[in-house]
């Protein structure tokens, strides 16, 4: 039904068409950019998500015929990392909006569902983390534990949960009271049956669907500590990071500005549009769940 | 009302030792060793003592709640260690770096705020007419614009191009008459210093330099200013005394700026301590990008370099700031909407 309403509204429709077009070449990366042959033949197990490189020289090259949108900074190939990238992307994302979801929801609803002073505690909990700026807490955790995806993921999985448990916190305080699950208490149903099989299947759903909504912002993230230097390795695939290889080629070549203008419009283009397509499918599902919007 | 404030009062040390407490965890992963230079006092410590002698010395051997103690000590005396990076200590970096990004902060927030709000209320009272949509769009594609993108789009045209908005924060000429012994630096902000020492061109100059930085950080929390000004335009337009305004023969424009206006700016005052946890997160990209030597850049470059001092120390003094800020930000709230008041 709702599928149906976003696939009525133009908005969303070209949303979806273009997040499909995202799912297609993360699926098909490996067939869209295979790792050239000579890579394949010094190490036939390459990891894929290194861009390969054509030289060494650190000015960038513009687009040819082997390389379609030209080769960045390193001589790294921009065409291949935007393809990887978008795997990255949906890694870093699909990870992040899982883990930090399941764990929003278990510490969320336990401790609406346990209530009074316990509730009271978790929640003032909650408040100091949403209290510290994402971004610089991403850079501290990056710091400590050193650069790397998986430390940012971490970092992002660390400081998201809190959303979602507040979230799911105030769904659980809303049907807890409801007569099923008096009527579960009564028949001696446990705590964690009561739970798990009565009031969340009641009350996730929203929080999903938000949590979803976040991959943009999520990949954004990710991206601008990558951006910073703190994220992705050298050289691995990552859109943030080949935004970060354009920074010191941004101003071009003395008398023309535009000399390296592949290096950034490919690698901003692809960014702009997924998260476009999340905020665009994302606004129109948020008039949807919300009628008074409706004109 | 008062009692309001002094409850959110009495939580305020809680929250303010749950965030060192944060940091402070975050500080426990490191070693001894790594944590030398939270602690010294200054460099040639590191050159006439051995690490081991310093971990003693410090007491970095003891148990962590005589370490937290200690260091709470140091916090509280405004000692945050010794920045290798910097090359001086966290708490004269930050008060050195602090007033250049709160000036790009108060650029920024105005024509958020101003601008916001006008197109929000253009947007409702056009609802779903072009207007709306266009607004709608607009909103929508700067929403999905990361800051970093944008910020090198902003360059690339503005000074690449066009040659107007150069990066930094003054040009070289007038960063040697301020550093020279005859101005006097007020506030450490370029605009009102060079006003107060009556440099109009100075002054010119450090608006030059803002307006790139100031566009980036901006558009991203206007846009989002804009919805929620539509929606909550759109919520108050439907109710009861607004018909009862209209009906009484009251012009549109009272209706809208007397009736409609006051009561949606309810929702938009509670997002504004969300806006500045973001603007204060975004001009670590902004500086970055357009290398504005504040506070965003000084925990940028610490973190590249793996300077733990001195990312630790900032965000600290991040965490506190925004701490209090949004405190400000619920009194705020309290005063605009009465019904906070009562629960």
């Amino acid at each position: 039904m709702v599928l149906k309403k976003l696939i009525r509204n133009p908005i969303s429709l070209i949303g979806l068409i273009i997040l499909l077009g995202f799912i297609l070449v993360a699926i098909l990366a490996p067939v869209i950019a295979p790792l050239p042959e000579d890579v394949l033949a010094r190490n036939p197990n390459a990891d894929p998500y290194r861009i390969p490189r054509y030289g060494f020289a650190s000015t960038p090259t513009p687009p040819s015929k082997e390389h379609p949108m030209g080769l960045t900074e390193g001589q790294l190939d921009i065409f291949y990392g935007i393809v990887w990238g978008t795997r990255t992307a949906f890694k870093v994302g699909l990870t992040v909006i899982s883990i930090s979801c399941l764990i929003g929801i278990i510490i969320g609803s336990v401790s609406a569902y346990i209530g009074g002073k316990f509730d009271e505690i978790v929640m003032r909990f909650v408040d100091i983390f949403m209290s510290f700026p994402f971004l610089i807490a991403a850079i501290v955790i990056t710091t400590i534990l050193g650069r790397g995806l998986e430390n940012v993921m971490l970092a992002m999985i660390l400081f998201r949960w809190t959303g979602y448990a507040r979230l799911i916190r105030g769904n659980v305080l809303q049907v807890k009271q409801d007569e099923y699950v008096m009527a579960a208490r009564a028949a001696g149903v446990s705590h964690i049956v009561i739970l798990i099989r009565h009031i969340l299947p009641n009350t996730i759903f929203p929080v999903i669907i938000q949590a979803s909504m976040n991959m943009g912002s999520i990949v954004v993230t990710a991206a601008s500590l990558s951006f910073l230097g703190l994220g992705a390795p050298e050289g691995y695939a990552d859109w943030g990071q080949m935004i970060s290889y354009a920074r010191n080629w941004i101003l071009g070549a003395p008398g023309n500005p535009l000399a390296y203008w592949y290096t950034v419009v490919y690698p901003g283009l692809a960014i702009i549009l997924f998260v476009l397509s999340w905020n665009l499918i994302g606004d129109a599902f948020r008039d949807i769940m919300d009628p008074k919007l409706q004109g | 009302m008062l009692t309001f404030i002094t409850r959110r009062l009495l939580f305020l040390p809680v929250v303010l030792i749950g965030v060192t407490l944060m940091i402070f965890v975050a500080m426990s992963f490191l070693t001894p060793a790594q944590l030398v230079s939270a602690y010294i006092k200054s460099p040639e410590e590191l050159k006439n003592q051995s690490v081991s002698e310093l971990v003693v010395k410090y007491g970095l051997d003891q148990p962590i709640w005589v370490r937290y103690i200690n260091w709470m000590k140091n916090v509280l005396k405004g000692d945050l260690g010794y920045s290798v990076s910097a090359n001086m200590h966290v708490t004269e970096a930050i008060a050195k770096r602090f007033p250049a990004t709160l000036e790009l902060a108060i650029f920024a927030v105005i024509p958020v705020i101003f601008g916001g709000i006008w197109l929000g209320t253009v947007s409702a009272k056009n609802h779903n007419q072009p207007l709306d949509h266009a607004s709608r769009i607009f909103a929508i594609v700067g929403w999905s614009l990361p800051d970093f993108v944008f910020g090198l789009i902003i360059l690339l045209i503005f000074y690449g191009l066009a040659g107007w908005f150069p990066p930094g924060r003054l040009s070289v000429w007038a960063d040697n008459i301020i550093l020279s012994g005859d101005f006097v630096q007020y506030t450490g902000m370029n605009t009102i210093d060079a006003l107060l020492n009556g440099r109009f061109d100075i002054f010119l100059d450090a608006l030059r330099h803002l307006v790139a930085p100031t566009i980036t950080l901006a558009y991203l929390w206007w846009a989002y200013i804009l919805r929620i000004t539509r929606s909550s335009m759109l919520d108050v337009l439907n109710k009861d005394y607004v018909r009862t305004a209209r009906a009484k023969g009251l012009m549109e424009r009272l209706v809208i700026n007397r009736h409609v206006r006051r009561n949606a700016m309810i929702p938009v005052v509670t997002v504004v301590g969300s806006m500045i946890l973001g603007l204060l997160s975004g001009v670590v990209i902004v500086e970055t990008v357009f290398d504005y030597k504040g506070i965003g850049l000084l925990i940028a470059k610490g973190a590249q370099q793996m300077d733990y001092t001195l990312v630790l120390g900032t965000s600290l003094f991040y965490g506190v700031l925004l701490v209090l800020t949004n405190l400000v930000v619920d009194v705020l709230y309290a005063v605009i909407d009465p019904r906070v008041r009562l629960e």
